[in-house]
């Protein structure tokens, strides 16, 4: 994949997935909606290929006022993910030559690397996520899941302790994907699906969407040093 | 920077998860109601709305948010008290104004509660109570 098309894709699917966060914000009070307003404005500018810089550099805008008014991130990780690819945008778009525009788009890919690496790691130096209870404790009593009825899961320990080293081993070996294109289309995939079983089953839909924009930046990261 | 350099580190431990807990009352009334969870979770959850829930998820993600403002709130009262108090009182009144919450008093309070699991099961600790809050008649669009 060229880095052109990887950049062309990644704001496609940026713009998509910030009108479908914004969309939900138009119920809300007025402040509000005029935020999310704008931003559906602008990410539609930004799909449409004309004036790109400038529509970035208004969702940058945007984006810090976003952080203002909710005192900080409204959905968290997945925030922290769409403004990391949204300043990487920017910055690939205002290089000054293409050495600096590599920069900037492989850095996106290499926080994508460490959001999968990172978040095993934290889990495999802790016990509680290595006896599976952490998982149990998710189900037992957080705020994640979707209905009352899923929270039997968190009777079931010989699972959730399967379960619990099997997304600790997924993300801790996500970097070796790298070294395959194949494997690393698999790696994606399982990526993608660990992403939508969050969204089902705690209603994190916006992770889902938001994590797949960052997937073409790695797969033009890839065919670059392999 | 945080943009530029992210933390994650998700669910690196599994902390207290708070819940929020309103009362509408009035207080000439002898029968002062009861606490009652803000937006509970419905007891299942069809596989068509869950779906339906990729593309479209405002109240859920609303209800995450809120979670956040109050983790904020007793993480550091003096930075995020004034905002996760307006932020979850603007809530509840736009919910009562909207009908989503049935109006049974003029005065509102909410507190958090938070549940963890400790020796013996979980366990649940009221560690914020607002003060009251007299709701005015407002337009429903201005909510």
């Amino acid at each position: 994949m060229t880095i052109d098309l990887a950049i062309r894709l990644t704001e496609l699917m940026q713009g998509l997935a910030f009108i479908q966060q914004s969309i939900e914000h138009l119920h809300r009070p007025r402040d509000e909606k005029i935020l999310f307003a704008c931003r559906i404005v602008l990410s539609a500018i930004l799909m449409s290929g004309l004036l790109t810089t400038w529509a970035l550099v208004g969702l940058v805008g945007v984006s810090l006022f976003i952080l203002k008014r909710f005192n900080g991130p409204y959905n968290g990780g997945s925030d922290r993910m769409g403004l990391l690819i949204l300043v990487c945008l920017t910055l690939a778009h205002i290089a000054p030559n293409a050495f600096w525009q590599n920069i900037a788009f492989g850095y996106l890919a290499v926080q994508l690397i460490l959001s999968y690496f990172i978040s095993g790691w934290v889990k495999i130096v802790n016990v509680e996520w290595r006896s599976g209870r952490a998982l149990q404790d998710v189900f037992a009593y957080t705020t994640y899941p979707v209905s009352e009825h899923l929270r039997v899961f968190a009777d079931k320990p010989k699972l959730l302790l399967i379960m619990s080293w099997c997304v600790i081993g997924f993300e801790l070996i996500f970097p070796l994907a790298l070294l395959h294109i194949h494997a690393l289309y698999i790696a994606l995939i399982i990526a993608a699906t660990f992403h939508l079983a969050n969204a089902f089953l705690f209603g994190l839909n916006r992770f889902f969407w938001i994590w797949l924009c960052a997937y073409p930046s790695i797969l033009w990261f890839q065919g670059q040093f392999i | 920077m945080p943009a530029l350099i992210p933390s994650w580190r998700f669910f690196d431990s599994i902390a207290p998860s708070p819940r929020v807990e309103y009362l509408l009352f009035d207080p000439q009334n002898e029968n002062l109601g009861s606490w009652a969870e803000y937006r509970p979770r419905p007891e299942r959850l069809p596989v068509w709305s869950m779906l339906k829930r990729m593309l479209y998820n405002p109240i859920r993600n609303e209800t995450l948010f809120i979670a956040s403002c109050a983790e904020r709130l007793i993480k550091n009262e003096q930075e995020y008290g004034a905002h996760s108090i307006a932020e979850i009182f603007a809530r509840i009144e736009h919910d009562i104004a909207h009908g989503l919450l049935k109006q049974e008093g003029q005065y509102l309070q909410f507190r958090l509660a938070f549940i963890s699991r400790q020796k013996h099961g979980l366990e649940k600790h009221i560690l914020f109570v607002s003060e009251i809050k007299k709701l005015e008649p407002k337009d429903a669009s201005t909510l």
